[in-house]
């Protein structure tokens, strides 16, 4: 009788620390499995340069969302975006990948627009800033002058 | 023989421009930009707007030309961006006027610079009303810098509302700028900025003008 309970409060203890764990990893690795929420934008760049999936989305430093899919469509680079569900986009708001820092890592930047016209969900951000290449930049600084 | 010479020129012009650009896909926004961007080499060419005391008119003629190509009302509305919805028609008036003075004295001024730069249109991309121009400049020392420019299409016009260099665009600088001003000051402060430096610069042209006089 004695064993029983004490084998069930184990059994318990561990059931418990297995969820916390699950909890655990769902929380840091981000992983939403319970239906994402918010909506998705897509964004073409010529170079994305160091953005990665899980990459922030931010408007004035304020987190707004996360990079969902990055993909080659047409030679260039097709980036997901998904976004906060009361974060509303112009069409003319500017997308940009920027550096923390100066060797930090690769966020996406978004500078909102002025237009009275909003990106629908599964729209698409139709300005676009290109990462820029430093060490291209460096080079031709380097080279150009013959 | 002269029908050979004539021939002979042709065919020069046609390698010309299928090496220095405008190829067979060229399309509308490519060919109208192309058109106003070599009527400004054109006056920047002229040896008779060349000399030193005509400055302002060569000025003002490439300012001109610039109104032909650019959308300034959009370049000024995309800029000011959201604080662009509460302005009365009448500040947006004003702010376009004193905007496109600004571009005048940041860029017009400098494309006094030009030497015989190269320019090549590398390509051209079109996503419904809006347009993509990609061209070169071919610097005399052989580096190249990318200049895009972004058109968008009004009546049967293409207009450049945008341009990015080196991966760089106007509107964005503008836009972190004026926000900035706005943000931490107001509107009316950036306006007063933009009239004071305006100011400075219309002393400082009339001062060299008198000396040189």
């Amino acid at each position: 009788m004695e064993r029983t309970r004490v084998n069930t409060a184990v059994g318990i203890f561990l059931l418990l620390g297995i969820l916390a764990l699950g909890y655990l990893s769902i929380k840091l690795g981000r992983v939403s499995f319970l239906g994402a929420s918010g909506y998705v934008v897509i964004v073409d760049f010529p170079s994305v340069g160091g953005l990665k999936a899980g990459s922030n989305v931010e408007i004035a430093g304020v987190e707004i969302g996360r990079v969902e899919t990055i993909r080659l469509a047409d030679y260039q680079a097709r980036v997901t975006l998904r976004l906060n569900a009361d974060v509303k986009l112009q069409e003319d708001a500017i997308a940009s990948i920027k550096t923390k820092g100066l060797i930090g890592e690769k966020y996406l930047k978004i500078s909102p627009g002025g237009s009275d016209k909003l990106i629908p969900p599964n729209g698409r951000i139709r300005e676009v800033e290109a990462p820029v290449d430093f060490e291209e930049l460096l080079s031709k600084y380097i080279f150009g002058k013959v | 023989m002269t029908l050979h010479r004539r021939g002979f020129a042709l065919a020069v012009v046609v390698l010309a421009a299928a090496v220095l650009g405008s190829p067979a896909w060229a399309g509308v926004p490519t060919e109208q930009l192309k058109s106003q961007i070599d009527r400004v080499l054109k006056v920047l060419d002229d040896p008779d707007l060349k000399k030193e005391n005509r400055a302002h008119d060569r000025r003002a003629s490439v300012r001109r030309i610039a109104n032909d190509i650019f959308d300034f009302s959009e370049t000024a509305k995309r800029s000011l961006a959201r604080h662009w919805q509460s302005r009365t028609p009448a500040e947006r008036e004003e702010f376009v006027q004193l905007f496109g003075d600004l571009l005048e004295r940041s860029y017009i001024s400098k494309i006094e610079l030009y030497g015989g730069e190269k320019i090549g249109y590398i390509g051209e991309s079109m996503d419904g009303d809006l347009a993509t121009v990609r061209t070169r400049i071919v610097t005399r020392h052989g580096s190249e810098i990318p200049i895009d420019y972004k058109m968008h299409h009004l009546g049967s016009r293409w207009l450049v509302y945008d341009v990015t260099i080196e991966g760089v665009s106007l509107v964005a600088n503008y836009r972190t700028q004026f926000n900035k001003i706005i943000q931490t000051s107001s509107y009316a402060e950036l306006v007063k900025r933009m009239k004071t430096k305006q100011e400075e610069f219309l002393e400082d042209e009339r001062q060299r003008r008198t000396s040189q006089k």
